[in-house]
């Protein structure tokens, strides 16, 4: 059975956050502790062809920076799971003599992310055998027809399944998976990201019912229409049925037997409301289908998928139903080369891809008028502009719900594993917030699954389920080290890094460059800026926290790695290597004191930038 | 940052021309003065430099000189012709599914389930002065799924906002060909022959009457006995038993003479005194026996020849029946058609002679009285609700050019105002120059081949 | 009984023309407005007309004692109207196979000629002449050279009778856009299809050159040369690559007209005609550069695209003559190829010219098929094939009085008007004699 309760929604405080940022700026300074003792002797589990065996069921995070749940900071703390629990949590948390300890001075733990909706560990039919044709299409048997609602998913579990792995190098740990099908493909299950067997792996069964307006091929239910009609029709029947077996159970005396069917007998649950109907909507045609018939005949139900509920956000927030949000997104429209305006002296055009969308919708014009031939570029633009505003909204459709004061969790659909993390950054790109970010990962989809006792956060009694981060897991530079699963480590191989540039050429790192430095505390943004040309190079640093502008000397390129050293008053003079790839910088600052702290950023503007690379 | 850019147009237009009566929960509707126009009324002929006042959404005076609160928008329509809104009496515009065709009886499916306020198709019905449709189920089936009347409200987001409140219920019934095809030989089941349908039809409505009798039975039985089970649920059989109710008005897509005559046969021997005729290509032939049943027919101006029961036609038929006293409507059945329905009705002046109101009523009246809401749109006067459209020539010209069609009070289509691109979506994922080429031919395709209605072309879910 | 006699009879009866008088008679249609086309309109009039050809017309036309006079009271002469593209008497019930003769199979068939299969008696012929079009192209539409579109004239016994004098090789052009609602291929799919397709028009097309260079060769020194092998798809090509046949192709988006564009020029074809155009109006500068005459239609249509404005087909036409495309119209239909005058109508009504619509629909689709000798306009020496109206034609309401093909009279009849006359007052109505 599962708890949906989503009146304890977390309220989510951006500012608190900054502010603790902030504070742990000054911390950065004082901390001198060993930021890169990460060299640890545990072989990359992807990589290898045998793991190291483990010695312990315990371990320990220590110096850890921990977000036990959204808005929520704990700095230089440690967490401790044994036996798959958490067992401790904080700053003076003893380590155990039995644990493995993982020093985590320079990463994060979050809670172990919670998918609320997928097919993860239920792969996809090789082969669809040549679908059988019933005799009459008309009446077609269930489960020809894609009704199901009696399938268990568990017996579906290949622990193989490559999404499983896949999934927890993006941070999930558990998932709400359900199996593939139509209309009613069947019975979903909590299972966790992790283990060697199905048993191991499956968390909760019978959690929900699963539904989709998909009908079946050349016999009914086809349409979506029918699908809606064959629903009615199954409900209905399924309350008569429920009817007349209870009655017949209370006093069998005077009534005739009714007869068994898997089907309608399957609904039952639901009419009691104690197993709800997640069903899933894709675009806003879907959600408005889907909403009149749960109106309609009443049962609980969560909403999954939800593309385009940005349209739909008044009715959405009537039917207060929880909410499972897609990680999936459109694919980003390729941006057409852009001819600057005859008479324009602005910089010439650039392709970075978070710029122009803003460029381009300023020349949206929603009256646009094709009067002939001559108007066929304009019109071009207008239109690439229009959809790259699409796209925008699209994927600004979290944050529209997070504004609108709708709650919601995300559910993984049938997102590519690799776009996850990249999808929730776009979405933050777009307006969401960090914290709702992280809510629709772990608290909210545990709430909408009945996990909050044992998933969701990081507290001292829940599962072993962490999600190790290296930078903020919502930054583009960050990157998952650990994950956690029932208290079980995998070690996540970074991804690695494709480059565009030939690395005998030397690169130019003339321009403006938007910097990210890796502080243990969070992310600190910073302005460099270089100018001239080979051996004759200057430039500034501003780094935000701080009003003044430093001066960089000893500049030198070689090849594509860019050192400099620069005065950073208390901090000491710093030193610093780059490497540059096309119009991305990766590298660190030495602090005296402290160690390397990490740097990305990307360009701005400069030479290499308008000549496009590639 | 979000996409409401693109309701711009629509209600920026909207605000300019009407102040829009927006309850939070309630249907936009609008105040309008139209002044010194030419108004068409169709049921009390034409009215020379005459103003129509809307408010909330409905007629409230026609009449010289008129008299409005001060901030009433105020359309100057001298030299202007006003028409009652166009009403497409057999349409597939604004829907996602148009056939369930894997069964000859599908009752319980309703293409109202499906509305699609996205559709562009509904933007250019409204472009071409249309402001309802009856957008129907396909002609797969010999008893198809429910219709759906609907509002061109274009830019509501929300589909229950495209339906016309309280109008009757109707649904898609099929003769002859089509389900003859599709289920006869494309599926080996019956009907495969003209007997078949007829049969279909007998066993379907039979078996409605007995599913009636069961309910009423279990509704006495359970007076007494609490711990009476009722009857199996059906939701086919409901709907039929609905139909036997008079509770849904049929409307049936039907071609041939003979089988039409069978169909009056079975609704006179199941009780069932309502029925309008779709397309009813060879209704002229029996047009005596339609006005002596009080039978309906919406047709087609003059489509013929596309396929076999369709060759004994005449662009006539509309004069024919008309002149036979059966009330009747020129429909589209397309997604081209319904663009220049006032110009499918003029033909009814080539073909036949009617006269401008016996024409006008073939796209306004007459299908507002086959769809059962005849008391609430189809012509201008008072009470009536305010759909209208404005023509630069009169209507019935091929000249003419709508330049503002009206809905409940709102200028939904304004040829001055309105940007090239009225999409309400955009699909990120598109391509900007996808240009799909619709010809006769697609269209004659759509009527035997893959699919059973000529449909919106348009739609691209 | 009687009355479906009657109409199964009807088709034969309609050809049979009232033969109370002969063309060799002098005829007079007097009290006219003649819209000439070509030499302005000439009110209260007279046209003379004698062994099919026109031979006066004017104001003070001496009319012959012996001829036969038709006063027209006011009412309008027309040249017949010239539908560019139907497939009259080719397709006589669209749905059933055993009656259309449109296509034929394979790719390559450019020596199919439509004339071949034209029916006499199809019925849509005088459904379409009674409202004033009394000459179509009628095309054939199978495959990519589906064969030769022939000009007819909506009267005679048989084919030969009914040829108006012009035949042109069809090509359907490599289309990249997508054809109808339910075309859901990929932009990939459609692409590789069209570039197949591209292959396969070259393939064919630099065969036919040279299979044309060796019939040449061969011609001018038999003695010497080698015949060319036999194959008839290669010598109905030869003709257009000789410049001596008109080569007709169909294209509709404005990325396939520039290539269809660009492959007439590499290809250096002399005679071209497109036909189509959905998207002309886009590129219709380069059309007009190019200088190929552009059969447009149908008007009554939607847009090509989602975001193009509602009456985008409507306008194209009006489009493409303000950049100097030289168009006709067409209906692209049979049934209703009847509906010509309200395409062209609806084409005015958004943009054309009136006068450039009616000449779109008589003396430039004439010229274009090198026919204006012949039809397209009201000229002493034409064939006298034209239509008398109560007004402009392209009126809805406008009813057609007499038709006029190669001076035969046409009845006004047709199938739909033998409907009309038999059912509009039924007897017996409801009852029978017999009968309460």
């Amino acid at each position: 059975m599962l708890l949906i309760d989503l009146q304890s929604v977390y309220c989510l405080n951006h500012s608190s956050l900054q502010s603790i940022m902030r504070i742990h700026y000054f911390v950065f300074a004082a901390t001198a502790c060993c930021i890169l003792l990460m060299n640890l002797p545990v072989k990359a589990q992807v990589n290898s062809g045998e793991s190291v065996p483990d010695v312990t069921r315990t371990i320990a995070l220590t110096n850890a920076k921990i977000i036990p749940s959204p808005g929520q900071v704990q700095e230089r703390s440690n967490v401790i799971i044994r036996d798959g629990l958490i067992i401790a949590v904080g700053p003076d948390a003893a380590i155990p003599f039995d644990a493995f300890e993982i020093p985590a001075d320079s990463l994060t733990v979050y809670a172990g992310f919670i998918d609320g909706l997928s097919h993860t560990g239920i792969p996809q039919p090789k082969q669809q055998p040549e679908q059988e044709r019933p005799d009459d299409p008309a009446n077609p048997p269930d489960e020809l027809a894609g009704i199901l609602p009696y399938r268990d998913v568990r017996p579906l579990l290949d622990p193989k399944d490559k999404r499983i792995a896949s999934m927890r190098e993006s941070g999930f740990t558990a998932a709400h998976v359900v199996p593939r099908g139509r209309m009613l493909p069947g019975v979903g299950a909590i299972i966790l990201l992790g283990g060697d067997t199905p048993n191991e792996m499956v968390y909760q069964g019978e959690t929900a019912l699963y539904a989709q307006l998909s009908g079946a091929r050349r016999m009914y239910p086809g349409t979506d229409m029918a699908v809606i009609a064959k629903l009615r029709q199954l409900y209905k029947e399924s309350e008569r049925r429920h009817r007349a077996d209870r009655l017949y159970r209370e006093d069998p005396t005077g009534l005739e037997r009714p007869q068994y069917d898997p089907v309608h007998y399957a609904m039952f649950p639901v009419l009691e409301g104690e197993r709800p109907i997640f069903f899933h909507t894709d675009g806003v045609l879907d959600l408005h289908r889907v909403l009149s018939v749960q109106e309609e005949l009443g049962f609980p139900a969560v909403l999954t998928g939800l593309s385009q509920s940005f349209d739909a956000i008044d009715k959405l927030k009537s039917a207060d139903l929880p909410l499972l949000l897609t990680l999936e997104l459109p694919k980003e429209p390729k941006q057409n080369k852009k001819e600057p305006p005859a008479d324009s002296t602005e910089t010439p055009p650039t392709d970075a891809p978070a710029e122009l969308p803003e460029i381009m919708h300023l020349d949206y014009d929603p009256d646009h008028r094709v009067t002939s031939f001559t108007d066929l570029e304009s019109e071009k633009a207008n239109l690439e502009a229009r959809r790259t505003i699409a796209y925008k909204t699209h994927v600004g459709n979290a944050a529209v719900l997070e504004s609108e004061g709708l709650s919601f969790g995300f559910s993984t659909g049938s997102a590519s594993p690799s776009d996850l993390l990249t999808n929730v950054r776009k979405m933050i790109e777009e307006g969401l917030s960090e914290n709702a970010a992280l809510a629709a990962l772990t608290t909210t989809p545990a709430q909408i699954l009945g996990l909050t006792s044992s998933m969701g956060t990081v507290e001292v009694g829940k599962m072993g389920n962490l999600v190790v981060t290296r930078g903020s897991i919502f930054d583009e530079e960050g990157q998952v080290k650990y994950v956690f699963v029932d208290g079980r480590k995998y070690e996540i191989e970074p991804p690695k890094k494709t480059s565009g540039s030939d690395a005998d050429a030397e690169a130019n790192p003339a321009g403006t460059w938007s910097l990210s430095i890796s502080s243990p505390d969070g992310e600190i943004a910073g302005t460099l800026t270089i100018s001239g040309s080979d051996d004759d190079w200057s430039g500034t640093l501003i780094v935000d926290i701080t009003p003044e502008t430093s001066q960089l000397e000893s500049i030198a390129m070689n090849g594509n790695v860019l050192t400099f050293s620069f005065d950073a008053g208390e901090f000491g003079n710093i030193t610093s290597s780059l490497t540059l790839d096309a119009n991305s910088i990766n590298g660190s600052f030495d602090v005296p004191d402290i160690g390397p702290v990490s740097v990305s950023g990307t360009r701005t503007s400069g030479p290499e930038k308008s000549t496009t690379v590639q | 940052m979000t996409d409401r850019m693109r309701l711009k147009t629509v209600f920026f237009i909207a605000l300019l021309s009407v102040a829009i009566n927006s309850a939070a929960q309630e249907l936009p509707t609008g105040d309008l003065l139209i002044r010194n126009a030419t108004v068409l009324t169709v049921t009390n002929g034409t009215m020379e430099n005459t103003d129509v006042l809307i408010r909330d959404g409905i007629i409230a005076a026609v009449g010289e000189q008129l008299n409005a609160p001060q901030d009433t928008p105020v359309i100057d329509a001298t030299g202007m012709y006003v028409m009652p809104g166009i009403i497409d009496a057999h349409s597939h515009i604004g829907i996602s599914n148009v056939n369930e065709s894997s069964a000859p009886v599908t009752a319980q499916v309703s293409v109202g389930d499906v509305l699609n306020p996205y559709s562009i198709a509904i933007y250019r019905a409204l472009a071409g002065g249309v402001t309802a449709s009856h957008v129907m189920h396909g002609s797969a089936n010999v008893i198809g799924g429910q219709n759906e009347t609907i509002k061109h409200r274009w830019g509501l987001l929300d589909p229950d906002e495209l339906r016309m409140a309280g109008a009757p219920r109707t649904i898609k019934f099929a003769l002859g060909e089509n389900p003859t095809r599709v289920h006869g030989r494309g599926n080996n089941k019956r009907p495969a022959s003209r007997m078949g349908v007829e049969y279909v039809l007998r066993e379907t409505f039979a078996k409605a009457e007995r599913y009636r009798e069961a309910w009423a039975q279990y509704e006495e039985d359970v007076k007494t006995n609490p711990r009476a089970i009722p009857p199996a649920y059906n939701s086919q059989l409901e709907i039929m038993a609905d139909i036997l109710n008079g509770d849904i008005m049929i409307h049936c897509h039907s071609y041939r003479a003979d089988e039409i005559l069978m169909l009056l046969g079975v609704l006179e021997d199941f009780g069932i005194d309502q029925i309008t005729l779709q397309h009813v290509n060879e209704g002229f032939k029996i047009a005596p026996e339609l006005a002596e049943f009080g039978a309906t027919a919406s047709v087609f101006a003059d489509w013929w020849g596309y396929k076999f029961e369709v060759y004994y036609s005449t662009a006539y038929n509309a004069a024919i029946l008309t002149r036979n006293g059966v009330l009747t409507s020129i429909n589209s059945d397309s997604g081209e058609l319904n663009r220049h329905l006032y110009h499918e009705a003029a033909k009814s002046q080539k073909y036949g002679d009617l006269t401008d109101d016996e024409a006008l009523a073939l796209i306004t009246i007459n299908p507002a009285i086959q769809l059962g809401i005849g008391d609430r749109i189809g012509s201008i006067e008072v009470g009536k609700e305010g759909d209208l459209a404005i023509f630069d020539r009169h209507p019935l010209s091929i000249y003419a050019i709508n330049q503002k069609t009206v809905v409940d009070g709102i200028v939904y289509f304004d040829i001055e105002e309105d940007a090239d691109d009225m999409r309400l979506i955009v699909d990120p994922e598109s391509t900007v120059d996808t240009a799909v080429i619709h010809s006769h031919e697609d269209t004659h395709q759509c009527l035997y081949e893959g699919s059973l209605d000529l449909y919106d072309f348009l739609e691209s879910n | 009984m009687m009355s479906l006699l009657y109409s199964l009879l009807t088709a034969a009866v309609l050809l049979i023309p009232p033969s109370s008088w002969k063309t060799d008679t002098v005829t007079a249609l007097t009290n006219a407005r003649i819209i000439t086309i070509t030499q302005g309109t000439i009110e209260n009039g007279t046209i003379l007309i004698q062994d099919g050809t026109i031979i006066q017309i004017g104001t003070g036309v001496d009319i012959p004692e012996d001829a036969r006079v038709i006063d027209l009271e006011g009412l309008s002469i027309y040249p017949g109207m010239i539908d560019s593209g139907t497939q009259m008497g080719l397709v006589e019930v669209g749905s059933l196979p055993e009656t259309r003769d449109a296509s034929e199979l394979g790719d390559l068939s450019p020596q199919m000629k439509a004339l071949t299969a034209v029916n006499p008696n199809g019925v849509a012929i005088p459904v379409t002449r009674v409202s004033g079009v009394t000459t179509v192209l009628t095309v054939p539409s199978g495959g990519m050279l589906p064969g030769q579109a022939a000009l007819i004239n909506l009267h005679g016994y048989t084919p030969q009778q009914m040829f108006a004098g012009f035949e042109g090789v069809v090509l359907r052009f490599p289309a990249t856009g997508r054809r109808g609602r339910f075309d859901s291929r990929s932009e990939e799919d459609i692409k590789k299809a069209a570039d197949e397709a591209m292959k396969k028009l070259n393939d064919t097309w630099n065969s036919a050159e040279l299979h044309q260079r060796i019939d040449s060769t061969y011609q001018a020194r038999p003695e010497d040369g080698r015949r060319p092998e036999y194959v008839p798809s290669m010598e109905a090509l030869r003709d257009v690559i000789r410049g001596d046949q008109t080569l007709i192709i169909h294209v509709n988006t404005s990325k396939d007209i520039l290539a269809a564009i660009e492959w007439v020029q590499t290809r250096g074809i002399e005679r071209v005609l497109f036909s189509g155009l959905a998207e002309g109006w886009r590129v219709a500068d380069k059309i007009a550069e190019a200088g190929i005459p552009c059969l447009v239609g149908p008007v009554l249509s939607v847009p090509t695209r989602q975001s193009d404005r509602f009456d985008k087909a409507y306008k194209n036409a009006g489009l493409m003559h303000a950049a100097g495309v030289k168009i006709a119209i067409r209906s692209d239909d049979t049934a209703n190829a009847r509906n010509l005058p309200y395409h062209a109508g609806f084409a005015a009504a958004y943009g054309l010219p009136l006068e450039e619509a009616l000449r779109a629909v008589t003396i430039n689709p004439a010229e274009f098929f090198g026919v204006d000798d012949r039809l397209g306009s009201l000229e002493v020496g034409k064939e006298a094939t034209f239509f008398v109206a109560d007004g402009d034609p392209f009126e809805t309401a406008t009813t057609i009085h007499h038709v006029f093909i190669a001076g035969y009279e046409m009845p006004m009849e047709s199938r739909h008007t033998q409907l009309y006359e038999e059912f509009l007052q039924r007897t017996p109505g409801l009852h029978m004699h017999n009968q309460d």
